[in-house]
């Protein structure tokens, strides 16, 4: 049987101080955006975001402990048992654990459209690798992700980022201008990205 | 709160029957439309998730959010405590018994590259139950909100023809049978030569005259 306890599915901190337990990954789901949060350093549990950019309907299904949630500005504290269902895509919305053992179950997709794997999930699983400068496995994550989304210009830019650290010139000229060609924009980000350092005076830098 | 958000306990809302189970109408509740979301709930000894497949294809992740079940997957039985997660693939038999009082587990279920269009079966469910406790007003009014929302389902029609064909108002009946074949004229009619539900109109000359 494919079963796990949350605790057993293996945290990752991020910046933030949230703890992201990768549970779509972990059972290979393909049919929906599921995953799970415990708080880390800073208490911490759901990053403060809105979902404009992905459009997901998202809800927040407290599994244990308590949450302090803050939705457009309004708190709520919820319990194991309790769940709140974030409609508005443009919402504000955020999570503080008030207890040590809190764990949120997030579920959320684009409504009308088929689920596909968030791009963000790769730039959270590689962000430890990257932190310990394991680009091998970095770029191994990211061309995972690219196999399967081949034209996702943020998954190429980030990969462009990782390769320009990694001293991968080539390969990050190469993803970057990729990027820039399917979404302009990045150009101008990538102007000011301090990632670019190395590689900003080759003059197959895109302007 | 705002119109953006809601929140929800699921063990202060009011379940439906379902496959001998009592469910927690999440989906319905919420409207949320990305994946199926549901709970269920039972105690020691109670029957949690009915015995079945997901013969639509979908995948299912179930959470057991407090207590504690015993779950079947296939031909294997595992002890879930609270925090336990189980991924299903769409063709496993599977089911679940609570194994302390308040057991409640959620769900979450979609199939692989298709748009979650949901509204179907946990829909009839809260309707049903509504119907079998006497609240005939409640649950029609839960099947003509799923109807305009979902024009293109002829389930919906035909299920509301049910419920009141079992409520003894024949007239209701056909014109929702009518309803539903003007959306689908293939299915339906497997279902209305054997669907017991729909007895008390069996007789009814315009019923005889619906089946030719």
């Amino acid at each position: 049987m494919n079963l796990a306890h949350i605790d057993d599915i293996t945290g990752i901190e991020l910046a933030d101080g949230f703890v992201w337990r990768p549970v779509r990954r972990h059972f290979g789901i393909k049919a929906f955006g599921v995953n799970a949060y415990t708080p880390g350093a800073s208490g911490q549990i759901v990053e403060e975001h809105t979902e404009g950019q992905l459009e997901h309907e998202e809800i927040y299904l407290v599994l244990r402990g308590r949450v302090k949630f803050t939705i457009d500005g309004n708190e709520h504290e919820l319990g194991q048992g309790q769940l709140v269902c974030v409609r508005d895509t443009s919402l504000k919305r955020a999570g503080v654990a008030l207890t040590d053992d809190a764990a949120v179950l997030a579920v959320g997709g684009k409504p009308g459209e088929a689920f596909e794997v968030s791009a963000w999930e790769t730039w959270f699983a590689a962000a430890p690798l990257a932190a310990a400068k394991k680009w091998d496995e970095v770029i191994a994550l990211y061309n995972e992700a690219l196999a399967e989304r081949p034209n996702h210009a943020a998954l190429l830019y980030n990969l462009a980022c990782m390769e320009a650290q990694a001293g991968k010139t080539d390969d990050a000229l190469a993803h970057l201008q990729r990027a820039v060609e399917l979404q302009p924009e990045f150009a101008e980000s990538a102007a000011n990205d301090e990632d670019f350092a190395s590689i900003r005076d080759d003059p197959r830098f895109p302007h | 709160m705002s119109d953006g958000y809601e929140i929800l306990t699921l063990d202060e809302v009011e379940t439906a029957e379902h496959g001998g189970s009592n469910l927690i109408p999440v989906r319905y509740l919420l409207g949320f439309r990305p994946a199926g979301v549901n709970a269920w709930i039972a105690d020691a000894g109670g029957q949690l998730i009915p015995p079945h497949e997901e013969d639509s294809g979908d995948e299912e992740l179930y959470v057991v959010v407090r207590g504690r079940a015993s779950f079947v997957v296939g031909e294997e039985t595992q002890d879930a405590p609270a925090g336990s997660l189980i991924f299903v693939p769409p063709l496993v038999h599977r089911t679940a018994t609570a194994e302390e009082d308040g057991t409640i587990v959620f769900v979450v279920g979609a199939t692989v590259g298709e748009a979650f269009d949901g509204g179907g079966w946990d829909t009839f469910a809260v309707a049903y139950t509504l119907q079998r406790t006497g609240r005939m007003d409640e649950s029609r009014a839960v099947m003509e909100k799923a109807m305009a929302d979902r024009p293109h389902s002829w389930e919906l029609p035909y299920n509301l023809a049910c419920l009141e064909a079992l409520g003894g108002r024949p007239d209701q009946a056909i014109a929702s049978l009518r309803r539903a074949l003007e959306i689908n004229q293939e299915e339906i009619y497997d279902y209305l030569r054997e669907d017991s539900d729909l007895d008390n109109i069996r007789d009814d000359p315009r019923f005889q005259e619906l089946l030719k």
